[in-house]
């Protein structure tokens, strides 16, 4: 089967800076694919690239066998390619369910008029529009209101909500950048199993993610970024024996093994220096 | 369920699971939001209609049409910098082309008023295309140099052609007539006699405005209105929301563009006369405040700032001099004191502040719940690490798409 997603010797420069350097991979259907790296790796730059966003220097990216390179990122979420961002973009003065039927604006059948003059087809766009809506919201486990701006939901409803929306623009491809960044331990839990159920959607998932543990777990193939290059692609038990990515992840300390507790820590110490705050874990039932 | 769904989406790789609870109809009732504002809209109507009956005098019924010409032009300069968030300085240059245009096809070219409302609509939709198509790609404080100097250039141009009369305009514009009867010829209903223009100018203009309003109620809460919105909170989410940023932009001028027409030509044929000096920049600056200082994109909040903008200096008249300082003032204070507006565009109705949201019904399964698993979520949590402000994680990387 050909891959959905074709990325080939990817470049990407900032000036004097290679923010991507070469990178290729494939995404397939019902594939989760996990782009790991440390800051600054150039992850989000080539999710930029592959979303429309930035003009790659050079390189090729094919969707579904077609060039999607000098494609506008909403020609190109309306191929079937939807993503998230890493600092959560709803639309802030919208409400909840208001930002998800948003996302289904190139698949309503609801034209000017229909709308000037509420026919029929308004009707029934409308209702059919809330309904995949609230769907979705059910789907991924959204509990507040839904008539809520969304600045007055918690940080991990609002992460829900993007996940909504972006699943509402009906991808077959949906990119994930560090969607768990900023949740507590259960609502990671949650997110990972809301990742799996998407997948099996028949959803190719592309996963840019800072927690490891979650990543082993989650991902069937992961690529591995430093300073834009590439520097490894395999599965999980390959890469996590991979000498020069416990290299790039650990520098000096590379006896202790690249597992879970490590990495868990070392996003901790980052986690430690601000104060916990409330929202994060306002998720009581 | 299904085949509603086929005829209202296009064909779409992936559907939502249906929902796992049926909502309840959203209310209706006279207290609800929707509920309210329409009685609130009714009585407005049924006030501007009572109008005339109450005090027909010329003087108040030509104040209130120019109030309503006001209300019109504040509805589609809402579209454009309330809704899609796009900065107009020259917005009064649209007005100008509607009362051009139908100035220049009935005085020139002999046309009746009404065939010269379609002209109006395309000159304004042609105009919109033109200004914004190059302008729409700019970012948005480039945007608000461009449209000031458009709007310079449609008064200046007009103050120098022969077609549009000069400084001194276009005069003896008629009235709206249709075969043989005009409105000048009268008319006697409900035992009131329509005797000169005056009044019938106020009932166009109120058909008119209601028109403006609604329809642009109808088209922000619409499938049009959210990617205007969406445009506005974030372009580039909107982008990855399969919305084409820029053909929405140009959209929403567009719209702006024909509702400033149509109050042009209002305008035209309720003064009879027009000039280059009622298009000054003054108006744009006056028609933008209305719009901020009710609300932006808030329907019933640019009500208020058109009505207030149009109508204060009217209502100050016995202070003589003194009225645009006190105006002056008075906008000052409202804008300390309500910032967003004197009535936001997300503010909930006062009795409707505490309700309570929508619960999960008990009998939804668990697992179904996006997988959030409450059991996890246990002892074993809290000695997992804290959760962190997630803006804290990685300082460096402060905007996602950079352009
Ligand atoms: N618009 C931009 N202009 C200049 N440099 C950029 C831009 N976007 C990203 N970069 C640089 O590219 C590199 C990769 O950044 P990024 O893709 O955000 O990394 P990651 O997501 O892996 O943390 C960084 O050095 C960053 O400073
Ligand atoms: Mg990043």
């Amino acid at each position: 089967m050909s891959a959905l997603l074709e990325v080939r010797d990817l470049h990407l420069r900032f000036g004097g800076v290679k923010a991507v350097d070469g990178l290729s991979f494939d995404v397939h259907e019902g594939e989760i694919l996990a782009v790991i790296g440390p800051n600054g790796a150039g992850k989000t730059s080539a999710f930029n690239c592959i979303s429309g966003f930035y003009r790659p220097t050079s390189g090729t990216i094919d969707f579904e066998g077609r060039s999607i390179m000098r494609v506008l990122p909403s020609t190109i979420t309306r191929r079937g390619m939807a993503r998230t961002f890493q600092n959560l973009r709803l639309f802030k003065e919208m409400t909840v369910l208001d930002n998800v039927k948003t996302a289904m604006h190139a698949n309503l059948r609801e034209g000017f008029f229909d709308t000037l003059l509420h026919t029929p087809r308004y009707r029934r766009a409308e209702e059919a529009c809330a309904r995949e809506a609230q769907g979705w919201l059910d789907f991924v486990g959204f509990e507040g209101d839904e008539q809520l701006y969304v600045t007055q939901l918690p940080y991990g409803e609002q992460r829900r909500v993007e996940i909504a929306r972006a699943l509402a623009t009906s991808p077959k491809l949906l990119l994930l950048d560090e969607p768990a960044a900023g949740l507590n331990y259960g609502e990671k839990q949650g997110l990972m199993r809301l990742i799996r159920k998407i997948r099996d959607l028949g959803v190719g998932i592309v996963l840019i993610e800072h927690d490891m543990g979650l990543v082993m777990d989650l991902a069937e193939r992961i690529v591995v970024l430093n300073y834009g290059k590439e520097i490894a692609d395999g599965t999980p038990a390959q890469i996590k024996a991979d000498p020069v990515v416990i290299e790039a992840y650990l520098g000096a300390e590379d006896d202790e093994a690249l597992d879970d507790t490590t990495l868990t820590g070392m996003v901790a110490t980052v986690d430690d220096e601000v104060p916990p705050s409330g929202d994060a874990g306002g998720r009581s039932a | 369920m299904a085949p509603q769904l086929d005829l209202a989406l296009k064909h779409a790789p992936l559907r939502a699971p249906a929902p796992l609870f049926e909502r309840g109809k959203p209310a209706s009732g006279p207290r609800s939001q929707p509920g309210f504002m329409k009685l609130l809209g009714a009585l407005a109507f049924a006030f501007l209609l009572a109008l005339p009956f109450i005090d027909a005098s010329a003087y108040t019924i030509s104040i209130a049409t120019s109030a309503l010409i006001y209300v019109m032009l504040c509805m589609g300069l809402n579209v454009v910098v309330g809704y899609a968030g796009l900065l107009d300085l020259g917005y009064i240059a649209f007005f100008a082309v509607g009362a051009y245009v139908s100035g220049i096809l009935t005085t020139v070219l002999d046309w009746p008023m009404w065939a010269a409302v379609p002209a109006t609509i395309l000159a304004c939709v042609l105009a919109g295309i033109i200004i914004g198509g190059p302008t729409l790609r700019l970012r948005s404080d480039y945007l608000a140099i461009v449209t000031l100097g458009f709007g310079e250039i449609i008064r200046i141009t007009a103050n120098n052609l022969d077609v549009t009369g000069g400084p001194s305009g276009i005069h003896g514009i008629p009235t709206w007539s249709f075969g043989d009867w005009s409105f000048r010829d009268g008319l006697d209903l409900f035992g009131l006699h329509f005797s000169g223009t005056v009044l019938f100018y106020y009932f166009v203009a109120i058909v008119v405005a209601t028109v403006g309003i609604v329809g642009v109620g109808r088209l922000a809460r619409g499938r049009m209105g959210r990617a205007w919105k969406a445009v506005r909170d974030d372009e580039d989410a909107a982008e990855a929301m399969g919305i084409n940023t820029y053909f929405t932009k140009i959209s929403a001028y567009i719209i702006g563009a024909v509702w400033a027409g149509l109050a042009g030509q209002l305008m035209a044929t309720h003064l009879t006369a027009i000039s280059p000096n009622s298009f000054h920049f003054l108006y744009s600056a006056l028609i933008l405040m209305a719009v901020v200082l009710g609300g932006m994109g808030s329907t019933p909040g640019v009500i208020i700032g058109g009505l207030f903008v149009s109508l204060a200096p009217e209502l100050l008249r016995e202070f003589a001099e003194w009225r645009y300082l006190i105006f002056g003032v008075l906008l000052v204070v409202v804008m300390i004191f309500r910032p967003a507006g004197l009535w936001p565009a997300t503010a909930v109705l006062p009795w409707l502040r505490r309700h309570k949201p929508q619960a999960w019904p008990a009998t939804a399964p668990l697992e179904s719940l996006g997988g959030d698993d409450r059991a996890e979520v246990g002892p074993a949590a809290g000695a997992r690490p804290a959760p962190a402000d997630p803006r804290a994680q990685d300082p460096a990387d402060d905007g996602e798409v950079r352009r």
